[in-house]
């Protein structure tokens, strides 16, 4: 009776878990999507496009608004192609020791958590950052670059300048050597042959990596927030603001104009990488030169000082933040070496109005929190998998609706969840309402599951059918062969997609500050925030924690997903 | 256990891959019947269906129309998982993660051994059956090819199956290894008694390994028929063409008569000293429709050239006749490089009935024998020789070498 019973609930295991999937991400991804669409067109019971038609014909929105954000994401994208660009050129065409390293580095910044990368420009190029100390030390006149958009651009470059060179990277090593070769031996130059042949394979690659920096600095939020503050305002902050404010019909009409238009260019970027797709595979890679070059010309002398001076670029870009942010949470107010900070954020109670935030409860609200977005993320992700491998009817749509939760900023999700659940809906004459803490976890399960389902989709996607055709003819149910066969068979891809989902969560910012307003369930990122300004010792060692945090979930997603991240993720 | 298939269509959207094409309205499947313990091969080009329909009996696909049987029961709507096959890939399909023992043992998870052994017991006397005693605790990537199809093998019976399933086994092996395993498939089948669907499309192997043979082409099935029936009367062109070597002539008839006493069995001739061919009478008698009462002796003009044939097909003047003769049929009478072609043991007036002048375009040497291409009135023709040829020849072929494979009626 009871055997029968599981074994009717095994057969149907997958569907339930589909209908779970579908369940979650409608509660709590389009419905409060939803609830934001609708908050921008209804204000007071009465339907209206007064919010929306205030937000398209406002010269102050469309102009220092949208138009800012823009601007900045353009300046964004330039900085990160010009950066990136030649790390490109270094990892594919150079042999030296540390390549590998460096190659599968360039993944780390994608989870490292963006208010810490945040802290760390605080602490470089704050008034008393590490840039005006070395400035000082020199006798030089000292800068104050935050709250510019400088820091701003900056900021995004350290972010995707990597992603950039990741992506072109891989366009360039799958170039095949043969093809070079032809064009040389038919009688074309080195540099000919280099822009006939090589550039027109590495010019897409380019401009992924180029428009995947426009959509993420577009929606840009922490680092626009604690570099830029409310003078130099993105769309993401200034619906933040908005929100503080109360004036939610007004956050909603940006909210529903911003996500129009991430939808929009996500849709094209998509629709840009399924065209260029390249196999790129059995092509032999051109051989690289030693970085150490066998003989002194004029020409390879030049070609090493420009790479030891863009080797000082990186450093100072991508290490000094990180080392600024680590001195300064080991360094007391007067100077010196101190463990003060981390002290600090042992301490259970702290007096006084400015500690509404504590630190604790902040770190343990993350572990939770990460956790608990691991149990529903993992699941969700992995059914995501298995159903974007198989062949139906309507699999575009499927795969366009779980995908959507990338394109849509956590603001706005965190924004839906606050107005709809949090604040509590009737259902059927019920009053359903839920805490912050369950709010949080939801809005991170749907900002990590896609990452799950990256890292595990195209493993499974390369898996021979007829595995699971053989073990379902020897008696296993459909679910059985998922997990018999195939779930081991890409357990690299689940644990590499579990580390991405637990360093999302642990550094997700956008929806939690949102939901974490005025309630308990506030964490580290959250925690960093507020510290900011007020305290930078405390906040630099949170961010060191969350450094500490997220380079482990790297070393997982690295030991086990490097081979296929792909392209960081994307 | 018996598998029948009635009717079967599979169609993806407007691709029909098992079942006639639209045209013409029809909208018929494939029926097949194979019987308990039975070695039935279908065997056919690639996108004949043959896989397609494979794939229907294990329930990976669901038929558009018709319904697959296994004994009587109808299996449409029972998952692959409670159908009680066992399925063989070419490229083996072995779970890279398991053993090689633990890949036999994984479907007695779902099912207890046959015969009241223990699942250990199972796993050992199936490796014993295929050879690899000492291989069950080893990975299978680091068997041969040989190997992980055994292992293969092994795994898909051990469950005790009702139907086993082979879709191109042998396909990534090499020839030698291919004939060897296929011996070892064939032995270890009749042994266990168990109805096997086999797929391939090398005609050589289906014919043989099998006891009946299924000629696919384009989504229907040509002809059914053990592989000796197959070859020796092939029912359409495209049998004819596709299982061995043939020679495919089309001609206007200019007359019949009913054939000498002599020639009455066609079989009876002995050609090159073979002994004579046996005759299934059933098959041969009224199998086909338009059947004439006795043999057939039939002038045909081929192209300007006369030829005799001698036939069973009911036919009249002005009919056109499609017929095939093998290249083993057809002898060398004289070439320019060589006489004759060693010594005549058969009858030379029957060899003689049909001369052909041909100009030899290609040899290859195949070691027991040469295959030579000879140019005739513009069409391509194929003959076996002991030597090698070259220049012009004369061949010749009896009038009951010839097998007719199509009729068109005349005006």
């Amino acid at each position: 009776m009871l055997r029968t019973a599981l074994a009717r609930l095994e057969a149907h295991a997958l569907t339930l878990g589909t209908v779970a999937t579908a369940l979650v991400l409608v509660v709590v991804f389009y419905y409060p999507v939803a609830t934001v669409f609708v908050d921008a067109v209804v204000v007071g019971g009465r339907v209206t496009i007064a919010p929306l038609v205030s937000v398209l014909t406002s010269r102050f929105y469309l102009v220092d608004i949208f138009g800012f954000t823009a601007y900045q994401a353009l300046l964004s994208t330039i900085a990160s192609v010009l950066l990136g660009l030649p790390g490109a050129w270094l990892l594919a065409r150079f042999e030296f020791p540390g390549r590998e390293t460096l190659r599968s580095l360039t993944i780390l910044p994608f989870v490292m958590p963006s208010i810490m990368v945040a802290i760390g420009f605080v602490a470089t190029f704050g008034r008393n950052g590490t840039l005006n100390a070395v400035l000082g030390a020199l006798g030089l006149p000292t800068v104050d670059l935050l709250f510019t958009i400088e820091a701003i651009v900056i900021a995004h470059a350290f972010y995707n300048a990597p992603l950039v060179a990741r992506v072109t990277t891989a366009a360039w090593e799958s170039v095949d050597a043969s093809a070079v070769e032809t064009a040389r031996s038919l009688g074309a130059s080195p540099v000919r042959a280099f822009r006939d042949v090589v550039l027109p394979q590495l010019l897409p690659a380019v401009a992924i990596g180029a428009t995947l920096t426009f959509v993420f600095t577009f929606a840009s939020f922490p680092i626009v927030l604690a570099l830029g503050g409310f003078q130099l305002a993105t769309v993401e902050v200034f619906i933040y603001s908005r929100i503080q404010n109360l004036a939610y019909a007004e956050a909603a009409a940006l909210a529903v104009v911003e996500t129009t238009l991430s939808l929009g260019l996500t849709y094209l970027y998509l629709r840009y990488e399924g065209r260029q797709r390249a196999s790129g595979q059995g092509a032999r890679p051109q051989p690289r030169q030693s970085l150490w070059p066998a003989s002194t010309s004029v020409r390879s002398l030049g070609t090493r000082i420009g790479i030891v001076a863009y080797g000082l670029v990186v450093l100072a870009v991508f290490v000094g933040p990180i080392a600024s942010m680590v001195l300064t949470s080991l360094t007391g107010p007067q100077g010196g070496l101190t463990l003060d900070h981390y002290l600090f954020l042992l301490e259970r109670q702290q007096t006084g109005a400015s500690y509404q935030v504590r630190p604790l409860p902040a770190i343990e609200n993350s572990l939770l929190f990460g956790v608990g977005t691991l149990l529903v993320a993992l699941p969700m992700g992995v059914v995501v998998a298995v159903l974007t491998t198989q062949e139906f009817r309507g699999r575009a749509v499927v795969d366009a609706l779980s995908m959507a939760p990338l394109a849509v900023s956590g603001i706005v999700v965190g924004l839906g969840l606050l107005r709809g659940l949090v604040f509590g809906i009737e259902v059927f004459g019920t009053r359903v309402q839920v805490t912050g803490a369950i709010a949080v976890v939801a809005a991170h399960a749907v900002g990590a599951y896609p990452f799950v389902t990256r890292n595990v989709a195209p493993l499974l996607g390369n898996l021979d059918p007829r595995l699971v055709e053989s073990a379902r003819s020897l008696g296993a149910s459909r679910v059985r062969a998922l997990v018999d066969i195939e779930l081991p068979l890409v357990a690299a891809g689940v644990v590499a997609g579990a580390a991405f989902a637990f360093a999302i969560s642990i550094g997700e910012f956008d929806s939690t500050v949102v939901l974490a307003e005025g309630s308990t369930s506030y964490t580290m990122p959250v925690a960093v925030e507020r510290y900011l300004g007020r305290r930078l010792g405390p906040a630099t060692a949170m961010g060191c924690v969350l450094l500490a945090v997220t380079s482990l979930s790297f070393v997982i997603i690295e030991r086990f997903g490097g081979r296929y991240g792909g392209r960081g993720g994307f | 256990m018996q598998l029948t298939l009635k009717n079967v269509r599979k169609e993806y959207g407007e691709t029909v891959a098992l079942g006639e094409s639209d045209e013409g309205g029809g909208r018929s499947g494939v029926d097949l019947d194979v019987d308990d313990g039975e070695f039935f091969t279908l065997v056919g080009p690639s996108g004949c269906g043959k896989t397609t329909t494979l794939r229907l009996v294990a329930g990976f696909e669901t038929p558009s129309t018709g319904s697959v049987r296994f004994g009587g029961r109808e299996m449409r709507g029972v998952p692959p998982e409670e159908r009680d096959v066992g399925v063989v890939f070419q490229n083996y399909a072995l779970f890279p993660h398991l053993s090689v023992a633990e890949n036999v043992a994984y479907g007695l998870r779902f099912a207890d051994p046959p015969g009241g052994e223990s699942r250990e017991e199972r796993v050992a006397s199936l490796l014993e059956l295929v050879d690899l005693s000492d291989a069950g605790d080893r990975d299978p990537t680091e068997l041969s090819g040989g190997q992980q199809q055994r292992v293969a093998l092994a795994r898909a019976l051990a469950p005790g199956p009702d139907l086993l399933l082979l879709d191109e086994p042998m396909s990534a092996l090499d020839a030698r290894l291919r004939e060897r395993l296929r011996l070892q498939v064939k032995e270890i089948q009749s042994t266990l008694g168990i109805t096997t669907l086999y797929v391939t499309h090398d005609q050589e192997e289906a014919l043989a390994i099998s006891d009946r043979v299924a000629v696919m082409n384009d989504g229907a099935v040509e002809q059914v028929g053990t592989p000796q029936a197959v070859y020796r009367r092939p029912e359409t062109r495209f049998v004819a063409e596709f299982v061995g070597d043939n020679n495919v002539f089309e001609g206007r008839v200019v007359s019949s008569r009913a054939a000498d006493e002599f020639e009455e069995s066609r079989d009876s001739v002995a050609v090159e000293g073979e002994s004579p061919v046996e005759t299934e009478g059933s098959e041969w008698q009224g199998e086909r429709d338009g059947t004439a009462d006795r043999p057939q002796r039939v002038e045909l003009d081929v192209g300007g050239t006369a030829i005799t044939i001698v036939t069973e097909n009911a036919v009249e003047t002005d009919d056109r006749v499609a017929f095939c003769v093998r290249p083993e049929q057809m002898r060398v009478l004289a070439s320019g490089s060589e006489e004759r072609d060693g010594e005549q043991s058969g009858s030379r007036i029957d060899i003689e009935t049909n001369v052909l002048a041909a100009t030899v375009s290609g040899t290859e040497f195949l070691g027991e024998s040469t295959r030579t291409y000879l140019r005739w009135n513009d069409r391509e023709l194929t003959v076996r020789s002991a030597n090698p040829l070259s220049g012009e020849v004369r061949i010749g072929f009896a009038a009951t070498a010839a097998h007719v494979v199509d009729v068109e009626r005349g005006e």
